[in-house]
């Protein structure tokens, strides 16, 4: 809907309602956006009659993106459970203000 | 080469390693790389970003799986409940304009985004 993966909404879930520690929370959720970026990538392709994607610029992000996601998930366990807490509270604080103000 | 594919491989990386400490599928970054940094479309960057978000996606994904930071079980279950949602949320809520829910969700995200940071500074308790 919103061209993410959802992963914002399935954190939180997580954490304030089943008390995932924040590593398996964050795993998880990544794990859970592989089907729901793919269900959601052919209704937005299909839905107007023109595509609706970029291709040269998905590849480049890609390139980028593949790399950063590995390295990040490698780094993971080394990060403590509180930094981890304080990342994902600014990230998802800062995403929200961004809603909150400029939706 | 050009030097905005030199900026996409950049947002990607930096959308990629959030992916992977955060788990989130980077498209809060692919997003405005793609409207801000290269003027395309709303419509046109969000379906770039949910394609770049599936290899993103399957890599970290994977790589969480072999550094045994995935409960499998309930990662499924959020897999299906999300995927049902999406479908829903593809066809229906494509058609509503929402900044009402932008909105609502924005305050949510910051709610929530200040009670991980105070639990994040409680003294330690013991688990369980």
């Amino acid at each position: 809907m919103l061209g993410v993966g959802g992963g914002f909404v399935l954190i939180p879930l997580q954490v304030l309602w089943a008390g995932t520690p924040q590593r398996h929370a964050n795993a998880n959720s990544l794990v859970a956006i592989i089907p729901i970026a793919l269900a959601a990538l052919p209704i937005y392709y299909f839905r107007k009659g023109s595509p609706q994607v970029d291709f040269h610029a998905a590849l480049f992000l890609v390139i980028g993106s593949v790399v950063g996601a590995y390295a990040g998930a490698r780094l993971l366990k080394r990060i403590p459970e509180r930094e981890l807490k304080v990342l994902v509270a600014v990230v998802l604080g800062v995403l929200g203000l961004k809603e909150l103000l400029f939706p | 080469m050009t030097w905005s594919d030199v900026l996409l491989i950049a947002g990607g990386l930096l959308g990629g390693f959030f992916s992977g400490t955060v788990g989130i599928g980077g498209g809060v970054l692919f997003v405005p790389t793609l409207t801000v940094g290269f003027r395309l479309s709303q419509a046109v960057a969000q379906g770039t970003s949910l394609l770049a978000i599936v290899p993103t996606a399957i890599v970290g994904g994977l790589t969480h799986l072999r550094e045994g930071n995935v409960q499998v079980r309930p990662a499924l279950w959020m897999g299906g409940g999300g995927l049902v949602g999406a479908i829903v949320g593809a066809l229906v809520a494509v058609e509503v304009p929402g900044p009402l829910l932008a909105r609502v969700w924005g305050a949510f995200l910051v709610l929530f985004a200040l009670r991980l940071g105070y639990q994040a500074f409680q003294p330690t308790r013991r688990p369980g």
